[in-house]
Formats: C-alpha cells, sequence, structure tokens
C-alpha cells in the first residue's frame, strides 16, 4: 500500500517536472563548453536547424565570434526548426514572449521587424558608429530602422531579378538596356508582343509568371507599385486608406491584368516554363542563377534590370529583406548583444553565408571579396541592382495583412478580372482592422 | 481495503494520462474559450483587454469567415457522400474478390499510410497544366483544365483528392464489418432464392448500420477539418474559392498574431461540428430504432 503510493507521488511528481520544464533558466561558466568565468553570456536563436548548409554557417560564424571574443563574451546558439510557411520558429517567439523566455538575440524576418519592434520584442541596438554603419548596404540600414532607430542587421541580403533566355531575344531582335535605363511599364509591353510569336512556337509564353500565394508576391511585384510612385501603407506604417487604394496602385494591379488578358503570361501556372526554355523571362530570387547553373545549363541567362513605370523618377524600387538580428527587449547587456549582432552580420559572416548557401552578403566588403560579384554578369547585375536600387518592403506592424492583402488583390484582379477599385477597398478593410491595435 | 487499493493501482495507471490530458488538452480548452472573450495579441501578452462579445460579432461581420465556412461546407457535401459510399463499394468488392485480396487491401490503404503533404504534392503533379490528368484528357481530344488552378475546378479537384486518400481507411473498417457478419444469414436467404440485391438490403446492410453511422460522423468530422491539401496545394486559393475555417483559423492565430480572434472561431466552429454531431446521431439512431421495431414486428 505504502508503495503504491510512493509509486503514484513519484509519478505526480514525473509529470509536473514534464509540465515545468522549459520554464526560464540560469546558466553558469562551466555549464556550457567554452564558458568561462569571467565572460558575458550571450544566448541566441536562429531560425534553422544545425545540420544545413545555413546552420553550419551559423555556427561556424559563431565560434570565430567566441575565439575572437574570448575571456569578454561567450555566445551560445540554438537552432530553432521552422517550417516552409514560417511556423515554429515563430510560434516559439511568440510563445516566449508570454513566458518571459526570449534569448538575447534572436533572428527576425526583415518585413517582421517594424511589429517586433512596434510590440516591445526587440530594442534598438546600441549606437553604431558612422563608420561601422558605412560597412552595411544601404538596403540593410533601411530594412532594420524603425522610427529612425537602429534595430537589426541582416544576416544577408536579397534580391529578384528580370532574366531572360538571351536565344529567344536574339531571335526577336531585342537589346536588353543598361541597368539605369530599365524598360517602361508599356515598353515592356511592346516586347512581350513581339515575343509573343517566338514563345507560341516554342508552345510557351513570354513570362513565366505567376502570383502565388505567400510572401513571395508582395517581394517580386510591390517594386510595380513603388517605380509608379505609389506606397502600400503610409511612412509611419498606420495607415492604409489613401496608399494601399490609390490610382497609381490601381494602375499596377490593372497593368498586371493586361499581362494575363494579353496572354503574356498562363493563367495557371506551367512547370519550369522558363527553365525548359519556352518562356523569354522570368521573375525570381537571386537563387535561379545558381539553379540555372547547376540543372539548366542549356539556357544562356542573362539579368535584365528590373522594369519601372513610365512615371519612374529614378528612385529606389527593387526586391530586397532577408533575416536579420536583433536584440531583445530581454537582454540584460544590449552591448554584448549589438556586438554579436555586427559580428553575425558582418563581412566575414556574410561571406561564409555565401560560400554556403550562395545567399548574398549585407556588407560592401564581402562583395568586394567575392570574385563571383565581380566576374560573373548575372551575379554583378543582381548586386548592383540591391546596391543601387533596393527598396524594403512596407514597414508597418500589420504586415503580414498587408501582404496577403496584396497578394489577393493581385490574384482577384490580375487573374480573376475583378474590379480593381472594389477589390483594393476590400484589403484596406481588412488593413484597418488589424491597425486598430496600435491606432486606439 | 481491497477495493481500495484497487482504486489506487487504477489511479496510477490513469493519472500520468490525466496529468498529460490536463496540461495538453483540457486547460487549452479552456484557455481557447477564456481568449475567445479577449484581443489577447500573440506578439503583446500584456495589453490583452477583456472585450465581451466583439470577437464574435467582428467573425461573423467578416465575409471572409463566411466564405470559409460556405467553402467547408461544400467539402463537407461532396466529400461525406462520396467518401462512404466509395468505401461501402470497395469493401464489397474486395469481399468478393478471390485472386489478389491482399494486394487490393494494401493498394487501396496505402494512400492513408502516406503523410498528407505528400499526398498533397502528388496531385499537384497530376492536377498540373501538364500534368499526368491533361495528358490523358488531351489524348480525348478535351481542352487543358486548370483543376487546382481554377477558382471553380479547386475545391471538387481538392475534394476528390481527399477520398481517394481516406477512403482506405473507412474500407478496412467496413471489410471488417462484412466477415463479422455470420454466413448462416447468406445461406438461409439461398436457400429462399434471395436475389444479390435482396441479400446486400435485407442483410448486408441492416449488419453493417452501425459502422455506417461510424464512418459517416468519422468521415464527417473529418471533413470539417480540411487544411492540409489546400494549404500545400492552393494556398487556400484561387480568390479563397478553397479556403477553409480551420484555414482562417490558422492564417488568424499563427500568421497574423490574433490568439483572441481566432479562439472564438475556433469555439463558433466547435459549437457548429458538435451541433451536427449530435443531430447526426439523433437522426441515425432514430432509423435504428424504426428497424429494430420492425425486426420485433416480423418476428
Amino acid at each position: 500500500m505504502k508503495k503504491q503510493l510512493l509509486f503514484m507521488t513519484a509519478l505526480s511528481l514525473l509529470a509536473g517536472a514534464v509540465s515545468l520544464t522549459g520554464c526560464s533558466k540560469k546558466v553558469n561558466p562551466g555549464d556550457v563548453q567554452g564558458y568561462d568565468e569571467g565572460e558575458q553570456y550571450i544566448s541566441m536563436w536562429v531560425h534553422t536547424i544545425e545540420d544545413t548548409p545555413e546552420g553550419e554557417a551559423y555556427k561556424q560564424s559563431v565560434e570565430s565570434f567566441n575565439e575572437k571574443y574570448d575571456g569578454t563574451y561567450f555566445a551560445d546558439i540554438e537552432f530553432i526548426p521552422r517550417n516552409d510557411s514560417g511556423g515554429g520558429y515563430s510560434d516559439k517567439i511568440n510563445a516566449s514572449v508570454m513566458s518571459g523566455d526570449l534569448p538575447d538575440v534572436i533572428t527576425v524576418d526583415g518585413p517582421n521587424i517594424s511589429a517586433y519592434a512596434a510590440n516591445g520584442i526587440i530594442q534598438p541596438l546600441t549606437e553604431l558608429s558612422d563608420e561601422e554603419k558605412s560597412v552595411y548596404l544601404d538596403s540593410i540600414l533601411e530594412q532594420g530602422t524603425v522610427d529612425g532607430k537602429l534595430y537589426a542587421l541582416g544576416a544577408m541580403e536579397s534580391s529578384v531579378g528580370l532574366y531572360y533566355n538571351k536565344a529567344i531575344l536574339e531571335e526577336a531582335g531585342i537589346e536588353v538596356p543598361d541597368k539605369d535605363h530599365p524598360w517602361t511599364f508599356s515598353e515592356f509591353l511592346d516586347i512581350l508582343e513581339r515575343l509573343k510569336p517566338v514563345t507560341d512556337s516554342r508552345n510557351g509564353y513570354p513570362l513565366d509568371m505567376t502570383f502565388p500565394v505567400g510572401e513571395a508576391s508582395i517581394y517580386y511585384y510591390a517594386p510595380f507599385i513603388w517605380s509608379n510612385g505609389g506606397d502600400l501603407i503610409s511612412d509611419d506604417g498606420l495607415t492604409a486608406e489613401g496608399y494601399f487604394n490609390s490610382d497609381k496602385n490601381a494602375e499596377v494591379f490593372s497593368y498586371f491584368r493586361t499581362l494575363t488578358e494579353n496572354k503574356y503570361m498562363s493563367a495557371t501556372p506551367v512547370e519550369k516554363l522558363f527553365e525548359s526554355g519556352r518562356a523569354a523571362f522570368k521573375f525570381d530570387g537571386a537563387w535561379e542563377v545558381n539553379t540555372i547553373y547547376q540543372s539548366y545549363s542549356d539556357i544562356d541567362l542573362g539579368v535584365a534590370p528590373y522594369i519601372v513605370s513610365d512615371n519612374w523618377d529614378g528612385g529606389r524600387y527593387t526586391p530586397t529583406g532577408s533575416w536579420a538580428y536583433a536584440a531583445t527587449t530581454k537582454t540584460d547587456n544590449p552591448e554584448a548583444a549589438t556586438e554579436l549582432v555586427k559580428w553575425m552580420s558582418g563581412t566575414e559572416s556574410g561571406i561564409l553565408l555565401y560560400e554556403k548557401t550562395k545567399s548574398m552578403p549585407s556588407t560592401y566588403a564581402a562583395y568586394d571579396q567575392i570574385t563571383t560579384f565581380e566576374d560573373d554578369e548575372n551575379y554583378k547585375a543582381l548586386y548592383e541592382q540591391l546596391r543601387d536600387y533596393g527598396h524594403p518592403r512596407p514597414k508597418t506592424p500589420v504586415y503580414p495583412q498587408v501582404s496577403t492583402s496584396f497578394q489577393q488583390v493581385l490574384e482577384d484582379v490580375g487573374l480573376s478580372g475583378r474590379n480593381v477599385n472594389d477589390e483594393m477597398d476590400k484589403s484596406v478593410e481588412r488593413i484597418n482592422a488589424k491597425l486598430k491595435r496600435y491606432t486606439r | 481495503m481491497k477495493n481500495k487499493s484497487n482504486s489506487v493501482i487504477g489511479m496510477a495507471f490513469f493519472g500520468p494520462a490525466l496529468v498529460l490530458m490536463t496540461v495538453f488538452l483540457f486547460i487549452p480548452m479552456i484557455l481557447t474559450l477564456i481568449y475567445s472573450f479577449t484581443d489577447y495579441f500573440a506578439l503583446n501578452p500584456k495589453l490583452t483587454h477583456f472585450v465581451g462579445l466583439e470577437n464574435f460579432s467582428t467573425i461573423f461581420k467578416d465575409d471572409l469567415f463566411t466564405t470559409a465556412f460556405l467553402n467547408t461546407v461544400k467539402f463537407v457535401l461532396i466529400i461525406v457522400p462520396l467518401q462512404t459510399l466509395g468505401a461501402l463499394g470497395l469493401a464489397l468488392l474486395i469481399n468478393k474478390v478471390t485472386v489478389c485480396k491482399r494486394y487490393f487491401k494494401v493498394a487501396f490503404f496505402i494512400p492513408v499510410v502516406m503523410s498528407l503533404a505528400v499526398v498533397s504534392n502528388l496531385w499537384m503533379q497530376i492536377y498540373s497544366p501538364e500534368g499526368i490528368l491533361n495528358t490523358i484528357l488531351s489524348n480525348f481530344g478535351i481542352d487543358a483544365q486548370p483543376f487546382i488552378y481554377g477558382a471553380d475546378q479547386a475545391l471538387p479537384s481538392i475534394a476528390f483528392m481527399s477520398v481517394w486518400q481516406g477512403v482506405g481507411y473507412q474500407m478496412i473498417i467496413f471489410l471488417g464489418g462484412l466477415q463479422a457478419i455470420n454466413p448462416a444469414l447468406y445461406e438461409a436467404a439461398e436457400m429462399d432464392h434471395a436475389s444479390g440485391w435482396s441479400k446486400f438490403m435485407n442483410i448486408t446492410l441492416p449488419e453493417l448500420k452501425p459502422l455506417c453511422v461510424f464512418v459517416f460522423i468519422t468521415v464527417t468530422i473529418g471533413a470539417f477539418r480540411m487544411i492540409v491539401q489546400p494549404m500545400v496545394m492552393t494556398g487556400g486559393g484561387p480568390s479563397h474559392s478553397t479556403y477553409t475555417i480551420v484555414y482562417d483559423i490558422y492564417e488568424t492565430g499563427t500568421v497574423n498574431w490574433e490568439i483572441g480572434l481566432a479562439s472564438a472561431m475556433a469555439i463558433v466552429f466547435t459549437v457548429f461540428v458538435v451541433i451536427l454531431t449530435i443531430i447526426q446521431t439523433i437522426l441515425t439512431r432514430d432509423k435504428e430504432d424504426k428497424h429494430e421495431n420492425k425486426k420485433a414486428k416480423n418476428r
């Protein structure tokens, strides 16, 4: 009888222990290998698993940080898996916001920086000198800045190219302009019209283009809005009315309708249209260059400057943005956290990450040291476009809703041909519902 | 004393399960109910207010939720009859087959074992504009169909694929039921020169009735919970034609961080499914009782 009681008590204690683990823990010197007496402990979460090229790069960067700052700082990296739709990692962040278990440094996807800052999850980095700032691309600083304060520095940058098939353009006798004189919307329509017979004969379309659900749509196509002088949300990120549903944006959404109506692109996504040599153009991330080189080497690939509105004023407009490091409000040592953020986003880490994953670095020096960005005309074009014309995605705490709304209007107007003003107004209503939290 | 020690042992076995269920099921359920009356926001839990029924009025005014609700009902209306009858049909066929019985059983059951995400990706290939299905259609001179990329066809396409994926499970249940029917009943019927159809209507179906009710209810609840297939295949599109309630709850809670609103949606959804299940149970039980009465009269 007593034994049974003992057994039960043990069981319930065990169950209790199971449910209680996950609460905050204090790490002492010696608990983790490499963490010695007198060092400042900095915990960090990254959004990937350890056994990926990306994870390996982060791990190596942390190791070299610990070597360099031996005796001063010790950074402890934890890998949190993340699924394709972004769950997993962000769920863990959300749960930890409530329980107060955030580490000192986290990675944040570029467009989420505003929301994390507005809700007090991350805090501004300690002041960087102008010299320290000048190593980063403008787009990295721009992405990390909210209300004039620098919150985050990018682990990497990204870009989207307007890729073209050289053989097809040659056949149609089309010359590609230089990066400072991109094709305008109307010029591009003429070119597509000239290309149509060529791609028709190849059983394809002039454009390999889709409006996918998810982040890609706003990432690829919001530049059309910016080059037309429009915006998706006000500068402070709190007003959608008059921005998202402006007449300028209506023009852009209608332009996408023109592309489908004239059958310059397929209304239903055709797999590998560009890669199989049946399309003249394709919008895709910088990774596409590597994909073509590795798997479709018979395609003669070129990068054309991102197209612009006829009213373009020469301002910044091309896609940018990626994961960045930021210090959380939970850290007691913003200085230490800032040091780690600077290191992880710095030149050495950027080159390492490029070597492992081919992602674009966030500092000028990294581009100078990687010969590919000088020798390979396609990588060079992507870098120059990013450097000279990169524009961050909308900075607003309700970014997720802006992103979904943009894709929905694109689909409803571009593909289904619904009334552009109705769809934009509906989106504004939805964005406003989410903004209420910040404006009341 | 004996009784008491038995109950202690019983608790010892039951205890861990109870603790885990409390932590991972009951407490979250109660929290969901509480959150549904607040504006709980995942990124800033400190700012949570009690908002009364505001979330519920928001939901019923939101045309996206209405769309999601109607889509879900459409899914249920297509999937439930197809999957229930399909499973019964397959079970009857396999029961008749004498050659390679095990092969057919395994073949129809394999999709059930496969991950939904894998199956969804597989069918994306099948449904793609230049996929197998469109190639076959073109051989018959039929134009390429958009399938999951067309606002009119996406929902039925996904529903059909879901039936294909799930039907094997219910088939096995029916097969078990068929094999449990006393052969003497059929022998008796044969002596009376009953036709195959009449044997089916008067022996097989009545004997399978309790199973039918079970299958009917589980398939209905399963169909209501549809999310993975549209998430993987269409992202709820085109133009929200495959956006379901559970998908909406996920998007609201996880992507837009509005836990309060998502909780309210989950409560509305749960209440709806519970009511529907009760109605189903009452309707089917009624028939069973009648059946019992009929049997009694015949005796």
